[in-house]
């Protein structure tokens, strides 16, 4: 008897034989009935549910085991012409044939592959051979399965079905689990307008975020990490679509925009909602802007992948030495350069921003004093001493965080043109790409740098604009 | 009835019996096949356990489902009215079974003497094996440096592990108590060399956590404010399961990560890998000449 009970308990908890379902962003309440149905029919056009999931062909995602096409056939036997690298065809993975120009689509399951010559023998015999040249789909989907599978099993608890980071775990962490449904994510090596590139997600999936309770999973195979970077980009896309299309939406049919449409008394609310069935069925109106938005969210995605959108620093690292260390301190300190104001003189982290009250994106002010992110999370200038390097410790990645800046954080972007001082002894001219070199050497200086027991603050007193009352640590 | 406890009695040691025989072929007893000389010797313990508590186990079963048996067996007409015997308060009995079970635990407890302090005693570590592979891999150090190869910091929830670096005549630097700027890092993904024992310092930057590796026997708890050392010599080269033993957090369960037994060789071309990692610039134009 006890042992149902706590069984019953267990799952009443846990939720066991509910199925998970995609939640909605906050703004999404605020939105009357009629409005909310058409955001929901939009997303599940498109993506579908967590557990009846839509592949989508216009996202920029590899979805599919591999694509490819026919270069010879018969009935039974079929060799391809594969995209590289593909994921691993076991057998028993789905063929899909598009067929014609009427789009028709054949299935046949694979009974065994051939890596070598990319020869796939089928289960049973086709009707008719299929044509050379025909466009042919391997696991349908199977990624973005895997993909699920995977997050379900290692990423749900604590970023969420619907990757929003509210799973069951996450109110017990700090930092927040990420939120991808802006896009936005904060450790990557390209340029500052871009998006993360695959590389930049998968190394965090593989190295983890130290300083946070993001875990490495180096275990994961490459094609499981790759599944689960594409379901997460997938997350992404379908988060932001629903971000965009809400505040479009918002605009003109939000709860408080109806009622301020109608307080004059001329526009009613039925008036409203036949206004918002019309501009639905319009081909021109809410069709169009969500063509635009995909399309727009489709290239900033694909084009973060292509090299152009990496952060590739001009000159290589210049070598570690006392001198560099010298010039990036300087750097460092220089009011222009504005690390002071959050990192602080010594770079404990303390810097004046910490204590102002700042702004947010929509330039409302912030709760507390201090700095947030665009999660609206108070967030904390790295304390450099720490050693603790959250997007990686290597040059590039400590160069990525200078020159493109922590996307969806105050740190902003010192993108550099140049590769050196037109005038060295001007400390007024532009940040160059070598200063950016030295500032990575000075960072990676700080944890060394020689503090003495029992000297206080005194180690901080690198520049006489301390603020902080000297009294104390006098005796 | 009689005859059922009779017989309940003496099923179940026959029924441990058993299964302890077939267990081994059903995949139900250790991990593998211990993968270090320490290894076996601690296996040796626990069967030298295991023996001494099945003597004790059957012999008490036989002995109860006897007392049993005899009377269940006992027809004499005025059995019925027969009473038990009540050894509560012997004075004989009690010291005869303090006194057994007290010699055979001092006899386990010296027993285990050497294997303990081999595995936890530092001065018993085998230094000289130790010092060798440190030749082998070209480590410069003076007497009074690390052992360890390696520092590995548990951590909710991974293994984050740091190496020395290189010095610039290409040796290998010893392993320092703080960090230092040549240090090489990795997570998750322990290498060292195969063949020879080899000793790392492990600590945690949070909670209790379990330094466990089956297939080599090695558990050791790392401990908040701790930094305890750890020998273990893997047999073959290969890659062995590292877990955590104790219950350190909700995400327990993913401190799942790799130990790599390698060659010497492999271990140095290892630590270059991370090295190039490690100084990534991403300009293709000037090859990896600009190591710290």
């Amino acid at each position: 008897m006890r042992t149902c009970l706590t069984l019953l308990l267990i799952c009443a908890v846990s939720g066991c034989g509910s199925k998970p379902e995609f939640s909605h962003r906050d703004e999404y309440e605020n939105l009357p009935p009629y409005a909310q149905a058409y955001v929901d029919e939009v997303l599940n056009t498109y993506f579908g549910t967590p557990t009846d999931m839509v592949v989508w062909d216009k996202l920029p995602l590899k979805l599919h085991t591999a694509t490819g096409k026919v270069t010879t056939a018969d009935n039974r036997s079929i060799t391809l012409d594969i995209n590289e690298p593909h994921a691993e065809i076991s057998s028993g993975t789905e063929l899909l044939l598009e067929a014609g120009e009427e789009a028709q689509q054949i299935s046949a399951w694979i009974r065994s592959w051939d890596e070598e010559s990319h020869t796939a023998t089928l289960e049973s015999a086709l009707q008719s051979k299929p044509a050379e040249e025909q466009s042919v789909v391997v696991g349908p989907g199977q990624v973005l399965a895997n993909g699920r599978h995977l997050y379900a099993e290692h990423c749900q608890h604590c970023h969420g079905v619907t990757g929003d980071g509210n799973g069951p775990t996450a109110p017990y962490l700090n930092p927040k689990p990420r939120d991808y449904r802006r896009g936005i994510f904060k450790f990557t090596t390209t340029q500052a307008p871009k998006r993360a590139s695959r590389e930049d997600l998968a190394r965090v999936i593989e190295d983890g975020i130290p300083g946070t309770y993001m875990p490495s999973f180096k275990l994961l195979t490459e094609d499981e990490s790759a599944a689960l970077v594409e379901y997460v980009m997938w997350l992404s896309l379908r988060g932001e679509l629903e971000y965009q299309l809400i505040r479009t939406l918002s605009d003109s049919y939000s709860n408080d925009a109806i009622k301020d449409r109608t307080s004059d008394g001329e526009t009613s609310r039925n008036d409203i909602r036949d206004e918002f069935n019309a501009a639905v069925n319009e081909p021109d109106s809410f069709r169009y802007e969500l063509d635009m938005m995909t399309t727009r969210l489709t290239q900033d995605w694909s084009s973060s992948q292509e090299e152009p959108a990496e952060v590739r620093p001009l000159t290589p690292r210049i070598p570690y030495s006392a001198e560099s260390v010298a010039k990036g301190r300087v750097l460092y300190l220089n009011e222009k350069n504005k690390c002071l104001q959050c990192h602080g003189e010594a770079g404990y982290g303390d810097g004046s921003q910490t204590f102002s009250i700042t702004k947010n994106e929509l330039n409302q002010e912030n709760p507390a004093p201090g700095l947030y992110d665009v999660w609206g999370n108070p967030i904390k200038p790295r304390n450099l001493h720490r050693g603790i390097y959250r997007g990686g410790r290597r040059p590039i990645d400590l160069y990525s965080r200078i020159y493109a800046g922590i996307k969806g954080t105050p740190m902003p972007a010192f993108s550099t043109t140049t590769l050196r001082k037109t005038d060295p002894d001007d400390p007024e001219s532009a940040i160059t790409d070598e200063d950016i070199w030295h500032l990575v050497n000075y960072i990676l200086s700080v944890p060394f740098e020689e503090v003495k027991t029992g000297a206080g603050a005194d180690s901080a007193k690198t520049a006489e604009l301390a603020t902080t009352p000297q009294e104390v640590d006098s005796h | 009835m009689k005859w059922f406890w009779c017989l309940f009695f003496a099923f179940w040691p026959i029924v441990a019996i058993a299964l302890c025989w077939v267990s081994p072929s059903l995949g139900w007893w250790f991990p593998s096949e211990a993968a270090s000389p320490l290894g076996r010797r601690i296996d040796d313990l626990f069967y030298m356990i295991l023996l001494i508590t099945s003597v004790t186990f059957v012999g008490t079963q036989v002995a109860l489902a006897y007392a049993l048996f005899r009377g269940a067996s006992d027809t004499e007409p005025e059995a019925d009215a027969k009473k038990a015997w009540y050894s509560h308060g012997s004075h004989e009995l009690e010291v005869i079974w303090s006194i057994v079970p007290a010699f055979v635990l001092l006899f386990i407890a010296l027993y285990q003497l050497d294997v303990w302090a081999e595995y936890r005693v530092k001065d018993a570590f085998p230094r000289d094996k130790m010092e060798a592979v440190f030749e082998s891999i070209n480590q410069k150090r003076s007497e009074t440096d690390s052992l360890a190869l390696a520092e590995v910091t548990a951590r909710q929830f991974e293994w984050r592990i740091r190496y020395p670096g290189f010095n610039e005549d290409g040796s290998l630097k010893p392993l320092m108590a703080d960090p230092q700027p040549t240090d090489l890092y990795a997570v998750n993904d322990l290498h060292l060399p195969a063949s020879a024992p080899v000793m790392i310092n492990l600590r945690t930057m949070d909670v209790q956590h379990s330094f466990f590796l089956p297939d080599l026997r090695i558990k050791q708890d790392a401990v908040p404010g701790l930094v305890i050392p750890i020998w273990f010599e893997a047999e073959r080269q290969q890659s062995y399961q590292l877990l955590c033993a104790e219950l350190c957090g909700w995400g327990h369960y993913k401190m799942n990560a790799r130990f790599v037994a390698e060659s010497d060789e492999g271990f140095i071309e290892y630590l270059r890998q991370l090295e190039r990692e490690q100084n990534e610039d991403r300009v293709d134009e000037v090859p990896e000449t600009d190591a710290e």
